[in-house]
Parts: C-alpha cells; structure tokens; sequence
C-alpha cells in the first residue's frame, strides 16, 4: 500500500508541475515607424487638405506620440500643426512628419504638387506575393486597392493554400510575427484559385503585412508585405 | 452542421495506445490491470508534407485504467479509460515587451474510452487474434477558452485488428517472443478512416522479471475524411494524420503479480502529429 501511495503520488507530481500553463515568447520586435496614412497627388492652388499619419511602436502596436510637420518649401505648400495643408502657389514640396521615440527620430514624407483648382487623390493599389512561412503550401499574388470604403485584397489564380491545418483565418497585422492588435478579414474558406476580401472601415495605409494564421494551433503559417 | 474535433491530443492518444498487445488471450478469470501516467509536451510537429514547424508548447497528460480480463480461455475484453486527461497550451507573449497576446488555455476531463474484444482465433505455435473495438466518445472536444482543446474527439470508431504472433528462446533462460498486427479503423464525423499495422518485439530478463520491449507502430490515414476545404464547419479541427512511431518499453515484476512499467514513444515520421516523445510510468497487477 506504501508502495502504491508513493507511485500514485509519482503521478501527481507529474500531473500538477508538469502540467502548469507556462509562457512561449514570440520574436516580435520591428522597427517604430511612423507613417502617413492619408494620401494626396494634387493639392488645390489655395487648397486646403488634412494629412494623418500614425506612429507604430517596436511591437507594430499604435501609440499616440507628439508629431511635428515640416514642408521643404513654405513658399508652396504651408502645414499647420495638425497636419493640415494649404497650397500657397504652384509647384512642389515634400511634406515630412517626425517624433521622437527613444531617442531616434521617426519620421515620414510624402511628395505633393500644387497645381488646378481641385485636389487630386489617386486611386492607391499595390501587387505582391503571400509566401509560407512553414512547410505549409501557401503561395499566391495579390493586389491590394483602396475603395471608397475601406480596401480590397483581390487574389490570384495562382493561390494555393493547405486544407490541412484547420481554422486558418487571414489577418492585417502591423507585425509580421504577431496578431496582436490585428484586423482580422476572415476566415480562410478559398484553398485555391482566385477570390477576394472587401475589407471596410480600413485605411489603405493602416497595415504593413497579411500575416496568415492557424487560430486553433496558434501557429503562424504565411505573410506577405504590403510595400507602400 | 458537420463538425469535427480532433487535435494533436487525439493523434498523441492514438500514439499512446497503438494497440497491440499480441494475440495471446488471457485465461478465463485472470486479468491484467495497469494504472499509468502518459503525458508529452511538444513544441513542433510534423506538418501535412511530413516536414517539422514550430507550435505554441502543448502538453497532453493522460491518467488511465487498462484492464485484459480473460471472459473464456479464447475471448478476453479489453478496457482504456483515461480517466483523467488534460490537455494545455502555453500562453503566448511579446518576446519584445513581454505583454499577453494570447492567452494560454487548458481543459482538463474524462479521454476517449476504447472498448475491445479479442478472440483468439487459433492456439498453435503462432496464434492468433481478431479484435473487435470501439472508441467512445467520452471526452471533452470543445474546451479551453478558444475552444481548441480536446480530451476526445467526438467521435465514435470502430476497429478490427487481426494479431499473431509466436513466442522462442533466445537462450533457455531467456525467452522471447514477436508479434505483428494490422487492422482497420473506421471513423465517423467526417474523420478518415485508417489503416494500421505494427510490430513488436519483446524479451524476458533477471528470471522473466523483466521484459522489455520494442514496438514500431503505423497508422496510415486513407485521407477520405473532411479537410478545412471540404467541411462547412467553421470548427474543423485537423484531419488525415498519419505516423510511424517506435517505442521501448519495460516491465518489471516486483512480486510475482505485481510491477511497474516505464516507456518512451515518438513518431519517426509524420503527418499532422506533434514531433516530440512521449513518456509513460504505471503499475500493474497481472493476475496470471
């Protein structure tokens, strides 16, 4: 009976410490980044026209930092300190937002000309490629648009996916490695061929990569970078 | 709505209990009963084209009865209840900030329990068996916060497997024996069947006091279930896992009756199935 209580004991030492919920930590460090997210070809000679712009931290994760705005030629383009611009004669000038984040500057410019009486906002799209990031099959080009509404991510005939893992769901994450505060589009219900995602409420500039993700493993399986 | 349960806490389980067991019945009346702990933790496992990922660190421990009991001298009924199993996935953290990102999760509940009969089909020099079984669905296959954690798969089974088998001496105190099985696993829910087959091989120490032994262990998937592609439900779990496993195991007789047993499992080669070894310790009382 001692015998049988020290094995029975035996187990659950086992079972209650090895069993514990423990913590994996995931590479997720990037570069901050600030970014403007609001676009403009043509400002409006006298025109007025409100830029925005966003400031991802090291773990891609938004975070709100004092942002200063600077115009390369005041003579053309003035902006205020929210980001607001006026077209003060024809030409052009490179519009640039900084902040300070640890002791670096982080900053991004856009080109803008002034010309005509209207502004001119160009529809934005981009191509790229979904590349595996496992020994998953998971391949296909994409383009990416902007909508009235939000975006479009329209994918290619040459899409294959595995149907092996389950819940595959497809994401706009700011961090190729991480979900964390991502947007997530779907679940993947296409495994090959052409099909598309019409996405609202987000901003063509929001997101730096489609991170594919297996939700009930929690295991990463492909991503691709949306090069703005 | 179709819906399928099954994760790498099935395949493990299946691993684990690869029934073999040879073709020998046990003896009207006598019975072998085991009380044992098998668990693994893995952070990888094999994907879909045999080739190792990465995964948030699982563990699966499973605490269960087995019971051989001789009904005549050719039919013996067998019986694995894990009766407590429990099955955890780390939590998942910023490696940069350490902040949540997702949250660990565990379930913790009654296995799967296997119900066989085998019938010794012949009594010669290399006998052999049919065996009958049946996977009940007793288990948990929705748990955990996310609802990704299984104690079972929800699933009810059918099998049949045919063993032989034959016992020698490698030295006149040393016997011997090797046995081989195949069979077939017919699965519901939209699980694909399986076909299974091993080998084992397992000799006789210290006065037959202790036995140790080999297993190979294959379970080949007819991959004619659902996939994420074919099934309508958003809850699929993984489908179509396949294996080839060795492990070693040993037991020693402490009395006559009683002993404990130690071994060790893993996959070799693999589909959908977690790429780490698994440990088990028991104690039984063989009622020879």
């Amino acid at each position: 009976m001692k015998n049988l209580t020290t094995i029975i004991g035996f187990f659950a030492i086992i079972f209650f410490f090895q069993s514990c919920i423990k913590d994996d930590f995931i590479d997720d460090l990037t570069d901050a980044e600030l970014r403007i997210t609001t676009s403009i070809d043509t400002l409006a000679f006298e025109g007025e026209f409100q830029l925005e712009a966003r400031f991802l931290n090291t773990i891609g994760q938004q975070e709100n930092v004092p942002i200063e705005w600077e115009s390369s030629n005041q003579e053309i383009i003035t902006v205020d300190a929210s980001g607001k611009l006026f077209g003060v004669s024809v030409g052009n000038a490179i519009i640039t937002a900084s902040t300070v984040y640890e002791d670096e500057i982080v900053r991004d410019s856009i080109f803008i000309a002034v010309a005509g009486n209207v502004n001119v906002q160009s529809v934005q799209s981009i191509f790229g490629v979904i590349e595996t990031t496992t020994f998953y099959t998971l391949e296909g080009d994409f383009q990416f648009i902007e909508t009235p509404t939000g975006v479009t991510l329209k994918i290619d005939d040459n899409y294959e996916a595995s149907s092996s893992l389950p819940g595959l769901y497809v994401y706009l994450s700011n961090n190729r490695n991480s979900i964390s505060g991502a947007h997530e589009i779907s679940e993947v219900t296409t495994f090959s061929g052409s099909h598309e995602y019409d996405i609202d409420g987000v901003g063509f500039n929001d997101y730096n990569y489609i991170v594919y993700f297996c939700k009930p493993f929690n295991v990463k399986v492909g991503d691709a970078e949306l090069n703005f | 709505m179709k819906k399928i349960a099954y994760t790498w806490t099935i395949i493990l389980v299946a691993v684990q209990l690869s029934f073999a067991g040879g073709p020998w019945t046990k003896t009207k009346g006598k019975y072998y009963i085991k009380l044992s702990q098998w668990w693994t933790i893995f952070d990888q496992h094999y994907t879909d084209t045999g080739l190792i990922d990465p995964n948030v660190t699982t563990g699966v421990f499973n605490t269960s009865i087995f019971l051989e009991y001789g009904i005549t001298n050719r039919l013996t009924g067998v019986v694995n209840a894990p009766f407590l199993s429990r099955n955890y996935m780390n939590n998942i953290r910023s490696g940069t900030t350490g902040e949540l990102i997702i949250p660990g999760a565990a379930v913790n509940g009654l296995g799967d329990i296997d119900l066989i009969l085998k019938y010794g089909l012949s009594t010669s020099s290399v006998p052999v068996s049919v065996s009958i079984g049946f996977g009940i669905p007793t288990g948990i296959t929705a748990g955990g916060s996310q609802e990704n954690l299984q104690t079972g798969d929800g699933e009810f089974n059918q099998f049949i497997q045919f063993d032989a088998g034959t016992g020698f001496q490698i030295s006149p105190k040393v016997p011997a024996y090797i046995s081989a099985y195949t069979g077939l696993n017919n699965r519901t829910n939209g699980f694909s069947d399986e076909f299974r087959y091993g080998l084992e091989f397992g000799v006789g120490l210290l006065n037959q006091k202790l036995w140790l032994n080999t297993k190979l262990t294959s379970v080949e998937s007819f991959k004619n279930g659902d996939t994420a592609e074919t099934a309508t439900s958003t809850s699929i779990f993984a489908n179509n896992t396949e294996f080839l496993s060795i492990g070693l195991e040993a037991n020693y007789y402490v009395t006559e009756r009683l002993g404990v047993s130690i071994g060790t499992a893993t996959a070799i080669r693999g589909e959908i199935i977690a790429a780490a070894p698994s440990y088990s310790i028991g104690v039984f009382y063989d009622f020879k």
